[in-house]
């Protein structure tokens, strides 16, 4: 029987933590996933090829997954620059998935120096020099790290040679057409404008003190649950907002105000509609929100 | 004499490494270890709020996130204290944290083992192996990072610990879970690793009782002995632990004598032509890590194999396989003894602090992860970081070479010194932050 072609899928990292590999390998299917492709190279599974062939640059590649922050000049890989490496890559691969926050905008590593180091494709939402060229291969990815399903819808896709609705930033659309608020399990807190008192409760909304960035940012976490488990929100963290172009944001466990007014409002929410909600609402007093949701017998 | 340096690249580490070997009468008599990339993550969080750090040091890296948060919270905590501020954590927030850290460790040590050990082994001995060893490994650190993002939200880079305690208010419901998937886990030690139950394993404290180990753990432990490898790899035999842990108190072991420690008399200073910096104790260098928390705590085990072997390889890469027994059983307890009904925090979250200084120590997989922070003016003016492969890892001083250096030298080929290097379970974004 004749075998059927695999597409050749490519693993680099630029300036990285690793996060967004050690994020896939949580995937609870992932041999099932990777035997769709041929692993040409990854950074912790066996692939076909090593490290030293790569650079030496004759490998086949059809899709190219880019982890980690970019940068010109300066970061080599056995005497050459990663900046090329992964260009070489980039100019024969048929796709090009940018995984993670740093690869996608230029994410945390960026502050180190934010001339220099930016996204493959964005430096934060301006598009790069790169972006021209690229573009028409290019699917973002962003996250700090990448959630694993993310990542496996889109090498499925790919597989199944299906097209992925991409957005303006190149986000696939059934990925991120949500926000984090999306699914959280405090929404009731949140519509009726109930605060968490403090860290450590299931009750209470965590947008108006303690910095949540959830009605704000772009991610199905609070959808296709975290670890097949939970989500920051669900647990009494607040969103950092790790998906979006701006990550990592100030004084990450405060919300900015104006006025006691959220400085941001939720995505697509006029301040005025907002408003005027808050006042409506805030005029009743609701027992049950002002209660602990359960109570243990001591 | 005839010197030759040769140059390779170590890939498949967290990371990747250069190192340079010198050769001189076919035994290498010096390595040179070279990181990649500084990524500045003490610079980016200069100017920021000191809980700023809870979200970006995890970032340091992918596998040891989460003792970066523990350290980083530690630090916040023990700069409140100096400040005059009583912390008192729950005991419910004390387990909840252990327990999380705790399987932080556990998805390190089993990948290290089936993913970065096992198969180097059998490459080195040429054995040709039809096992998927990095499906063992991912459906062991995947069950556990279930367990861990129960209260932790998510894994890798979760934020949940905060000054005086955690976000998270799990249910009953939430620890039965966490309670399951450990036993997953524990089954997955007993008949894939081991070959025998946790009890029993846990009962063998002699080199004599090692033939009661089979599985994987077993395989791996008879491949070394038989192939002349349980003397390979021995450094200075001076082991260092920061912070107190289930698994060792801290202090230091030189041979065989513990003695205290104090982060003070720590020093941290830049290596020439590296991106990562070098440190060392009262001018010495240590080894940090499962090994090091075995001789300092003097876990029985350990101990008899360190008496046979010194601090071989052999004693190395059973300290780390051994440690994922000795975190089975104490998260156990840990989640059996949560109480819902106690306070997950303390501290109001609108607590914030001018100036202050902290250091919070913890035991990470590779060993003592130490973070100091510096705050004035509410903000954070100075932060360091110093990561347990920079013990490790280090290519030393004009009197000593670093202690993985010292491992390698003497060995008789490339592929020696490569397995050697990889048992200190080497972690190239951590070394060079």
């Amino acid at each position: 029987m004749e075998q059927q072609y695999k597409p050749k899928l490519l693993w680099l990292q630029s300036i990285t933590c690793n996060g967004n590999t050690h994020s896939f390998l949580n995937h609870p299917e992932l041999f099932s996933i990777l035997s769709h492709f041929e692993l040409v190279h990854h950074p912790v599974l066996e692939s076909s090829f090593c490290m030293q062939e790569l650079i030496d640059g004759i490998l086949p590649c059809d899709i190219l997954i880019i982890e980690g922050a970019f940068m010109e000049k300066g970061y080599l890989k056995s005497g050459v620059e990663v900046s090329s490496i992964i260009e070489h890559y980039a100019d024969n691969a048929k796709h090009i998935i940018s995984a993670g926050t740093c690869a996608t905008f230029g994410g945390i590593f960026k502050q180190k120096d934010p001339e220099a180091i930016s996204g493959f494709c964005f430096d934060e939402e301006e598009k790069t020099r790169r972006y021209a060229k690229y573009a028409s291969k290019l699917i973002s990815l962003p996250g700090c790290p990448i959630h694993p399903k993310w990542l496996s819808y889109v090498l499925l896709m790919i597989a199944n040679d299906r097209k992925i609705s991409l957005d303006a930033l190149h986000r696939p659309v059934e990925l991120y057409g949500y926000t984090v608020h999306t699914g959280c399990t405090r929404n009731e807190y949140f519509e009726w404008k109930i605060d968490a008192k403090n860290f450590g409760l299931k009750e209470g909304c965590l947008f108006y003190e303690q910095g949540c960035q959830g009605p704000y940012t772009r991610g199905s976490c609070n959808k296709i649950l975290w670890n097949d488990m939970s989500s920051k929100t669900r647990i009494g963290t607040p969103c950092f907002g790790c998906t979006e172009p701006t990550f990592p944001q100030t004084e990450l466990f405060h919300t900015k105000t104006n006025m006691g007014i959220p400085a941001t409002m939720p995505l697509g929410i006029p301040r005025r509609a907002y408003l005027t909600l808050t006042g409506v609402v805030k005029s009743f007093k609701i027992k049950r929100f002002s209660e602990r949701l359960m109570e243990y017998d001591r | 004499m005839k010197r030759m340096v040769i140059r390779q690249l170590i890939e498949k580490i967290e990371g990747e490494a250069e190192l340079d070997y010198t050769f001189s009468e076919g035994r290498i008599e010096d390595v040179k270890i070279n990181f990649g990339f500084y990524r500045g993550i003490e610079e980016i969080l200069e100017g920021k709020d000191p809980k700023d750090a809870l979200v970006i040091t995890p970032r340091v890296c992918g596998i040891c996130n989460h003792a970066h948060l523990i350290a980083a919270v530690r630090a916040i905590e023990d700069g409140y204290e100096n400040a005059g501020v009583k912390i008192g954590l729950t005991q419910k927030a004390k387990n909840i944290r252990e327990f999380t850290l705790a399987c932080e460790l556990l998805q390190n040590h089993i990948k290290w083992f089936y993913m970065t050990l096992l198969p180097n082994l059998e490459k080195y001995l040429k054995i040709v192996s039809e096992e998927n060893h990095a499906m063992k490994a991912t459906y062991f650190s995947t069950t556990i990072t279930k367990a861990l993002a129960i209260f932790s939200g998510q894994w890798p880079h979760s934020s949940y610990a905060i000054p005086g305690g955690v976000t998270c208010d799990p249910t009953q419901l939430d620890v039965m879970q966490a309670q399951s998937l450990l036993e997953e886990c524990v089954r997955f030690f007993e008949q894939v690793v081991t070959a025998c139950s946790l009890e029993k394993y846990l009962a063998i404290d002699s080199v004599s009782q090692l033939h009661k180990i089979e599985g994987d753990f077993g395989r791996l432990l008879h491949l070394l002995g038989s192939n002349g490898m349980a003397e390979m790899g021995q450094s200075y035999d001076r082991f260092i632990v920061f912070s107190d842990s289930f698994l060792s108190k801290a202090g230091k072991s030189i041979v065989t004598s513990v003695s205290k420690v104090d982060t003070r008399y720590v020093h941290e200073s830049a290596q020439k032509g590296s991106v990562a910096k070098a440190v060392s104790y009262k001018n010495r260098l240590y080894e940090t890590g499962p090994l090091a928390r075995g001789m300092v705590s003097k876990e029985p085990i350990v101990k008899s194999l360190h008496k046979r072997y010194k601090d071989s390889l052999m004693t190395r890469v059973f300290a780390r396989v051994h440690e994922v027994a000795l975190l089975l059983e104490e998260s156990r307890k840990l989640l059996k003894e949560i109480r819902v009904d106690e306070p997950s925090c303390t501290l109001e979250a609108e607590l914030k602090l001018y100036e202050f200084e902290g250091t919070g120590t913890v035991e990470a997989a590779r060993g003592s992860l130490i973070h100091k922070t510096t705050v004035n003016n509410g903000v954070i003016v100075k932060y360091d970081i110093i990561t347990p492969t920079q013990w490790n890892l280090s290519h030393g001083n004009e009197k000593e070479k670093g202690i993985a250096v010292k491992a390698m030298v003497g060995s008789q080929s490339i592929e020696e010194a490569d397995f050697i290097f990889r048992t200190f379970d080497v972690c190239s974004v951590c070394t060079a932050q």
